[in-house]
């Protein structure tokens, strides 16, 4: 699955969830239709979305993407407002699975690549082989989750629990024994 | 193989080996609120049938916004509710409530070697016990709704291990700012927090949640405190937990809980903390922080220093302030209330200061002790529990550009409200900083009855 591969770049680290969606956003309990709340709580977020390729569905930033809170209203309002994939030198646990459950790709890549990165306007990010071209003709490798992948690309973490509650049952029953 | 804490507690829970290292991990309880677990349960609701794989194990609290402030929150409200009502789920409801990390432990829903998991990043907290606890996205908590189980990859496990009796005036707080100043903001990603030492050892129930609370402010998936005569003391008696003869029977269990001598960890750390003094935060991660008695540092970040509104080696004493909280899952609990309330007796706060009890019987019990007299007394605002002025969801917002102290956990931008500069600190630094007006430490304050005697 190769995406569009326009950037958003966003030269900073640690952007936290509240910064992606701040809590009095929280109220609903949909998981749709929050694109128009992103980056609603960062510093300067309003005008980094309003200078942005309107088909940029990747985001470039620095490490610890997604730190704070577990909301996954984070992943949410990035799938909704056309994101599907963060590229950083590494990410928050909680965010790094929400972001698999929703379709956004987390991708990590070593912290020497981001500046080059950041500077692309464009990148050509196939998910399926792992590789991020980039303008200059070099080819990034990187490695997704390989159980986490299949959500990422088709959905189905639901469905995948929904088979194995015959063996948790199971697994509880003989530890019950 | 001598094994960690951490190792026994993952190894009782893995159900099965997934791909890519990945495991299935059980769930022995989950925590449920009102914000992230509606999406949850309508999805089950829509999708799976509405079939829970074991309600019993789940218990539901209203948290954040309690009660609810307009429609969209009495919606999330009610989908709990009708929710819990439907699978016979537990569920402590607006007067019985609080902040979900403080009314678990109270009510005893959470013990020595349990996995536990909440759509909530501060489920760390109750680590404190010697369960694995971690927070959790909604989908992660709905899928162990409907199968009992989460996704994991296996975290590595960082030893810290704290030596030294806390001294006067230094509190878990101080603590765990001091552990992520030294372990980075981000040094504990993917990584468990095996607390020990005799500082550990030293430390009540209440200390050991501030400290594992804020084990998520390293990227820790969780702190994790070995049980011990602390912790089964603090369980007995406690209103989820059996009694007698069976409660001792785990007690002999839980006393097994403990790492193999010669365990091997990812990383281990030893620090000595009997000289640990009171830490604030000046920046913009629970990571920026120095001692109260120190400055803003000269390599402070640049972004850090404008969002504050700061310049490098300014005294943190000197920064005047406009509001105090005290509160949240971090330092709301009875003897965090006691704490502020020995700073406040008899003396008047100068700024807005808001006090929210973690959760009803907090407040019940503080107030069985006169706190609230001795709150209000001093002109504080004594609301009920919420998680409140914290994340700026409810209650309490500050404006742009507003400096507020805060007991609580994470002082990111636009934490308590679009523009507003938090700095963390402990409840006694909170109280006596709102009494001044500035940053301060409860040495700095006159006496009880100083000015009276002078006019006289």
């Amino acid at each position: 699955m190769k995406l569009a591969g326009y950037v958003l770049p966003i030269d900073r680290a640690d952007i936290d969830t509240d910064q992606i969606i701040p809590a009095h956003l929280l109220t609903g309990v949909e998981t749709t239709g929050l694109g128009e709340h992103l980056f609603k709580g960062m510093p300067g977020g309003r005008e980094l979305l309003e200078g942005a390729h309107p088909q940029a569905d990747v985001i470039v930033a620095r490490e610890n993407f997604g730190c704070g809170s577990s909301r996954e209203h984070a992943a949410w309002s990035l799938r909704d407002r056309g994101f599907r994939a963060v590229i950083a030198p590494s990410f928050a646990r909680i965010f790094h699975e929400n972001a698999y459950n929703n379709g956004v790709a987390p991708i990590v890549v070593a912290a020497e690549h981001i500046d080059g990165l950041l500077g692309a306007e464009r990148l050509h990010i196939d998910l399926i082989d792992e590789t991020i071209a980039t303008p200059d003709g070099g080819t990034i490798h990187f490695t997704l989750d390989p159980l986490r992948k299949q959500f990422l690309l088709e959905g189905g973490y639901m469905e995948f629990m929904a088979k194995r509650i015959p063996r948790v049952r199971g697994w509880l029953a003989a530890k019950a024994s | 193989m001598p094994q960690s804490l951490f190792d026994k507690i993952w190894e009782a829970h893995v159900v099965e080996e997934l791909p890519g290292g990945n495991a299935l991990v059980f769930v022995d309880r989950i925590v449920a609120h009102e914000i992230t677990t509606p999406a949850g349960a309508l999805e089950i609701q829509r999708n799976f049938g509405d079939v829970l794989f074991d309600p019993k194990r789940i218990v539901a609290i209203y948290d954040h916004v309690s009660p609810a402030k307009d429609t969209e929150t009495a919606i999330q409200g009610k989908i709990l509710r009708d929710w819990a009502k439907r699978h016979g789920i537990a569920m402590h409801d607006i007067g019985q409530n609080g902040i979900c990390h403080v009314v678990a432990p109270e009510r005893g829903y959470v013990e020595p070697g349990m996995s536990l998991a909440c759509g909530d990043s501060h489920t760390c907290t109750l680590g404190a016990f010697g369960a694995f606890a971690l927070g959790i996205g909604t989908t992660a908590q709905a899928g162990a709704m409907l199968a009992g189980c989460l996704i994991l990859q296996r975290p590595k496990v960082m030893k810290i291990t704290l030596e030294g009796r806390l001294a006067h005036g230094a509190t878990a707080k101080d603590l765990a700012l001091y552990v992520i100043a030294q372990i980075g903001f981000k040094g504990a990603t993917n990584h468990v927090i095996e607390y020990g030492g005799s500082t550990i050892e030293s430390l009540s129930m209440d200390e050991r949640m501030t400290l594992c609370n804020m084990a998520i402010e390293s990227g820790a998936t969780t702190g994790l405190c070995p049980p011990d005569e602390t912790t089964f003391s603090y369980l007995r008696g406690r209103e989820r937990q059996p009694t007698g003869e069976a409660f001792e029977r785990n007690v002999a269990r839980w006393r097994t809980l403990r790492a193999d001598s010669g365990a091997t960890y990812a990383s281990e750390i030893v620090l000595d903390v009997s000289g640990l003094r009171p830490i604030v935060t000046w920046g913009t991660n629970p990571g920026e922080s120095a001692p109260l008695d120190g400055t803003v540092p000269a390599d402070a970040s640049a972004a850090s220093l404008e969002y504050m509104g700061l310049t490098r080696g300014t005294p943190l004493r000197s920064l005047g302030l406009d509001q105090a909280f005290i509160g949240s899952c971090t330092n709301s609990r009875l003897s965090d209330l006691r704490a502020a309330a020995d700073v406040l007796r008899g003396r008047k706060v100068t700024i807005p200061t808001i006090v929210t009890p973690g959760s009803q019987a907090v407040k019940r019990a503080a107030e069985r002790e006169g706190l609230h007299d001795v709150f209000q007394d001093a002109g504080a605002l004594w609301t009920h529990s919420s998680c409140g002025p914290c994340l700026g969801m409810s209650m309490g917002v500050i404006a742009p550009g507003a400096r507020c102290i805060s007991s609580t956990n994470r002082n990111f931008p636009g934490r308590m409200g679009a523009g507003g500069r938090v700095h963390l600190a402990s409840p006694a630094v909170v109280a006596a900083s709102a009494v001044l007006g500035h940053i301060a430490g409860p040495e700095e304050l006159a006496p009880v009855g100083a000015a009276e005697a002078s006019v006289r």
